[in-house]
């Protein structure tokens, strides 16, 4: 038993990391808490459902096209919300998101109404491996192997390109990074597209596991905030291990104390260590 | 000429009663997780008030024969509709709000027990009358409360509806059904149907509770829970579960071949018509208590009626909670048209000394016993086949036979 809580704590994990890497991209680099992070994550999830429903589109086929709506959705939240608010007293900007998160869940409301819908038969669906005792649900495994493929190439982007180079100068001084000429404005606003496409791939990825409605990601963008936190702000591999390791707390935890406390634990552990180590376990 | 403008005040005074309209408040979850159902229910809502304020003598029900409350002048009725998001608190303050700034004369909701509980209790202390629709919580009516009514069955009544069910079950088809597991949402309306489940089944010596699994509100996977069951390797599993997470937990029973001899739902997921649309053939099979069911609507003319009313409006057929909730909009018109008046004390007789005509139930009445719940329980037991809600138990209003086996997944 303990294997499969295992196998199923790591699956569960790697998908909670995704949308952390997201998160911590932006609060990393911007000092930004994105409370609308989430609500991005169920707008790519009713494209992948909108595509299925009506064209019929697996949403492997689909993945590009999500990703892609939510990097626009980060864009125009760059644009039109957050530079607004970049320089103003933190507050307003945890206000505007906040505010923005409400918008958008009414806003789907009023478009799809509240009901919850699944995505129904994919190339996925009803498929699993059987490895002695150990059950992996195929969409659940390709969900976790697509959320670690993203990390680890937002990581790597971030760290070998020329864009990832101005967004850790930038990171660590927005006045000397435009001193030595990296367009912060630019560096703003991709890094928001980049964290509207980490959520982007989360969501497409369980939109075949998880329902689709309104609340969809409430769930999601409060533990990715757990992860950010307990991760490290900024830090994608921190943001990595800490979603693994809520995944493994939640599963395992719940298991053996009762499963309604499983979120609970989450956030013991992340309080605990905030007790001990504010700036996260992998934090700098 | 004096004479003369003294008949046409009392003309217009007559007037102005005609047309005085009545608010009655209606708390429902429109948005939040459980506003699928909210929606739903407001949509139900809708077409009781319809039926009240219009004329519709096809219909046989008492307020459908004449425009209004014929023994208030005519009187129309409004439901003012609010909003608690899934939240006691917002719905206390909301009952708060329509008492005091709206000036409804009663209370219909919450839907949920949880919001149900306080804004109960908001119209008890300003002494008007609440009559819940599908609230199933036990706990609702355990209370001793004056003000409050309920038509729903509680998770009590259902859950000795369900171990008679299992009984009938092993004693017609030979099911062999002994181990027994219950699994429920972390809030009212779960913790109070698993409490249930314990208190009742020592009324039921053959069968034993192998599981007790209980999951949080807002639940992004179901994977532990489902394994717990798996292990626990029940006959029978009792769900308390909405409609989000009841969907998940039919994935994950695939997924990890869970195969369960019967799986049977309170008021709430499973009920939703949506559930079948999510899970196609992986909805076959599964049962529970419904106030009513498609497969019925042949045989009940005037809920026929209602729910091409309601189909009209929403785009599916009318579920069980949702025509709880559309008998708590009808009684309460009828109470205060009975009462022949707003004044709430006399309201409060009526709802407890009357016998509802209710011909949309197959149980076709309600009346309120001493604690406020309808001593009528209008629900049948159900099950899916083919997409179908058929009623299987009672043997008298059975539209199809029960299947006692789960079939196994791979074999579907």
């Amino acid at each position: 038993m303990l294997a499969q809580l295992v196998v199923t704590g790591v699956l569960v994990g790697s998908v909670y990391s995704l949308v952390a890497v997201g998160l911590t991209l932006v609060w990393g680099l911007m000092d930004i808490i994105n409370f609308a992070h989430g609500d991005f994550m169920m707008i790519s999830m009713y494209t992948v459902f909108w595509l299925y429903a009506l064209l019929k589109w697996d949403p492997l086929v689909s993945l590009p096209i999500a990703a892609l709506v939510a990097a626009m959705i980060g864009l125009l939240t760059y644009r039109l919300v957050i530079k607004r608010v970049l320089n103003a007293p933190g507050l307003m900007a945890l206000l505007a998101t906040f505010g923005l998160s409400l918008f958008i869940r009414n806003f789907a409301q009023f478009l799809w109404s509240p009901n919850y819908r699944f995505v129904g038969e994919s190339i996925l669906s009803g498929k699993r491996l059987v490895i002695s005792d150990v059950i992996v649900g195929i969409p659940q495994l390709v969900a976790a192997l697509g959320s670690i493929g993203m990390t680890f190439a937002v990581a790597l982007f971030i760290k070998k390109t020329k864009f990832g180079k101005a967004v850790q100068a930038t990171a660590q001084s927005r006045e000397i990074a435009e001193l030595m000429g990296v367009d912060t404005e630019k560096v703003y606003m991709f890094t928001f597209a980049l964290s509207g496409i980490c959520v982007g791939v989360a969501g497409t990825l369980l939109s075949g596991i998880f329902p689709v409605y309104p609340e969809s990601g409430a769930m999601y963008g409060l533990l990715a905030f757990v992860i950010v936190a307990l991760g490290g702000f900024g830090n994608i591999w921190g943001a990595f291990y800490a979603g693994i390791m809520i995944g493994l707390a939640e599963t395992i935890g719940g298991f053996y104390l009762g499963t309604q406390f499983k979120y609970a634990i989450a956030f013991l552990i992340y309080l605990l260590v905030l007790q001990f180590r504010p700036k996260g376990l992998f934090g700098w | 000429m004096k004479k003369l403008l003294a008949v046409l005040v009392v003309l217009l005074s007559l007037v102005v009663l005609a047309q005085e309209v009545i608010k009655i408040g209606a708390i429902f979850p429109l948005t939040g997780a459980a506003a699928a159902t909210g929606v739903k229910i407001k949509y139900a809502v809708e077409v009781a008030q319809e039926i009240i304020n219009g004329v519709y003598p096809e219909i046989n029900l008492a307020l459908a024969k004449s425009a209004g409350l014929p023994n208030l002048n005519g009187a129309k009725v409004q439901f003012v509709f609010a909003d608690h998001q899934g939240n006691p608190e917002l719905a206390m303050a909301e009952a708060e709000r329509l008492i005091r700034n709206e000036k409804v004369v009663a209370l219909i909701g919450c839907y949920q027990s949880s919001c149900t509980k306080p804004a109960s209790q908001i119209a008890e202390k300003y002494g008007i009358p609440f009559v819940a629709g599908s609230s199933s919580s036990a706990a609702l009516t355990e209370r001793g409360l004056k003000w409050f009514f309920r038509i729903a069955p509680h998770d009590g009544m259902e859950t000795v509806f369900f171990f008679n069910y299992l009984r009938y079950l092993n004693e017609k088809y030979n099911a062999n059904i002994k181990r027994v597991a219950v699994v429920y949402i972390d809030n009212e309306y779960g913790v109070h149907a698993a409490l249930m489940v314990k208190e009742k089944i020592k009324d039921f010596p053959e069968f034993s509770l192998v599981a007790d699994v209980k999951y949080p509100v807002s639940a992004t996977n179901v994977d532990i829970e489902v394994q717990k069951i798996k292990a626990a390797k029940p006959d029978a599993i009792f769900h308390a579960s909405y409609i989000g997470d009841m969907t998940m937990f039919v994935k994950k029973y695939k997924e990890f071949n869970v195969v369960p001899k019967v799986v049977l739902s309170y008021c709430g997921g499973y009920q939703d018509p949506q559930f079948v649309v999510n899970l196609g053939k992986d909805a076959d099979y599964f049962a529970g208590t419904n106030a009513t069911t498609p497969a019925l609507f042949a045989k009940m003319p005037i809920l026929s009626k209602i729910n091409e009313m309601y189909k009209a409006k929403s785009g599916v057929d009318i579920d069980g909670p949702t025509l709880e909730d559309f008998a708590s909009a009808l009684v309460i018109a009828e109470a205060i048209n009975i009462a022949g008046t707003t004044e709430p004390e006399k309201i409060l007789e009526v709802l407890k000394t009357h016998t509802f005509e209710a011909p949309y139930f197959v149980s076709e009445k309600i009346q309120f016993g001493s604690d406020g719940q309808n001593i009528y329980s209008a629900s049948v037991m159900t099950q899916i086949f083919n997409g179908v809600y058929e009623a299987v138990w009672p043997e008298q209003y059975q539209t199809h036979e029960p299947v006692p086996q789960f079939p196994d997944w791979k074999k579907r």
